[in-house]
């Protein structure tokens, strides 16, 4: 008997989950994939709650098995149990490792709970519920291994300061690893099951997004990119990636691409 | 015995075991061809300058490029020293690498069994 997938919180998944116990056959696996979408939160309980309420509201109204997973990265505040309150399956970081440890978490628990898909997106609200939706269905319809939400295609809503930054990182990705992407810092990305079981990254902070491209690149998995909304509220912009970080993450991956090279 | 050779003659073991160990990795399947080929190219690079140091230094003498003193026992001393600081931290930093990747596995095998527990 499959396992039970932890954070499902509505009547239609339930009743599909029961579906696939019965009919546990390629065809039923292939029509209403597994997907688990992974949360990396560190210290969001004023905002962890609406984003997951909306996020599932959202994915009630679609056939996928979904599961919300929050990776809670030794928040001080009450992000776990907002998190659990609101339906999400927590798992608890014991020590603070960066997001880039905490979405290896994410996804290492999606390889081995079998998801199909695995997504991973912000806990601040800056991305929408329907884009990572809209990302489900394009990794699904394309086949692609790993799609990466790209907000600068569209950069509508995000400051100069912002896409400066952002746009300065994706030259460096390019100059250091030979990866092409508008958005090489996008936290919303999505995953098929071959990136889950293959793709593997050493960085723990914020470079994990720039390294995990590189080594995709290296396993020759097809990356792509859609285009994505960004929300940016007052907390967001607070929370989220400052140029001066900017700077900590291109001298982390200076020495990441230098270590590699001396062995 | 000539200063330049008893150069080489300390520092070629250091140089020595950093390619093999480099090699080993590399068939060992731990390591990538492509930095197998940086290993090979700067432990080389540091083995021909030490080999030619006394021809470079002459020919640069000669050609009054240099006005600096031959080479005295204690920059044999210092250079020997700087290699082998070169392989100790080169070997260290690879240790920590890999110390540093078993606990951040350790710590996420640990965080998934405890959530399910819970």
């Amino acid at each position: 008997m499959p396992a039970p997938i932890p954070g499902v919180g509505n009547l239609k998944i339930r009743m599909d989950i029961k579906n696939v116990n019965i009919n546990n056959n390629m065809n039923t696996k292939q029509s209403t994939p597994k997907v688990c979408i992974i949360m990396p939160a560190y210290n969001e309980s004023a905002v962890i709650g609406p984003v997951i309420e909306s996020l599932m509201k959202e994915l009630k109204k679609t056939n996928y098995l979904t599961s919300v997973v929050v990776i809670n990265d030794g928040s001080q505040d009450d992000t776990s149990i907002v998190a659990r309150t609101c339906g999400a399956y927590v798992i608890d970081h014991i020590l603070n490792s960066g997001a880039g440890g905490a979405t290896a978490t994410g996804l290492s628990y999606a390889e081995q709970n079998r998801f199909d898909i695995a997504v991973t997106m912000d806990a601040d609200g800056q991305h929408s519920a329907k884009d990572v939706i809209k990302g489900i269905d394009e990794i699904t319809k394309r086949g692609d291994d790993l799609l990466i939400g790209s907000r600068l295609i569209n950069n509508k809503g995000m400051s100069k300061a912002k896409i400066i930054g952002n746009k300065g990182l994706s030259i460096i990705t390019y100059m250091l690893f030979g990866i092409h992407s508008t958005d090489s810092q996008s936290g919303l990305r999505i995953f098929s099951r071959r990136t889950l079981e293959s793709l593997r990254w050493k960085t723990s902070g914020y470079e994990f997004c720039s390294e995990m491209l590189w080594r995709a690149k290296q396993l020759n998995l097809r990356i792509s990119e859609y285009p994505v909304e960004t929300i940016y509220t007052d907390y967001s912009k607070s929370k989220g990636q400052n140029n001066w970080n900017g700077i900590n993450i291109v001298k982390n991956l200076v020495k990441r691409r230098i270590a590699e090279l001396m062995g | 015995m000539s200063r330049y050779f008893l150069l080489l003659l300390l520092t070629s073991p250091f140089i020595l075991l950093s390619i093999l160990s480099a090699l080993t990795k590399y068939k060992l399947g731990r390591s990538t061809k492509r930095r197998l080929v940086t290993q090979l190219i700067f432990w080389g690079l540091v083995f021909i300058g030490l080999a030619s140091a006394e021809s470079i230094y002459v020919w640069l003498f000669q050609h009054n490029l240099t006005q600096t003193e031959p080479l005295s026992l204690f920059d044999v001393i210092q250079i020997t020293a700087i290699i082998i600081v070169f392989y100790v931290a080169n070997r260290s930093r690879s240790k920590i690498e890999i110390l540093e990747k078993r606990v951040q596995e350790l710590h996420q095998e640990l965080s998934i069994r405890l959530s399910v527990k819970k």
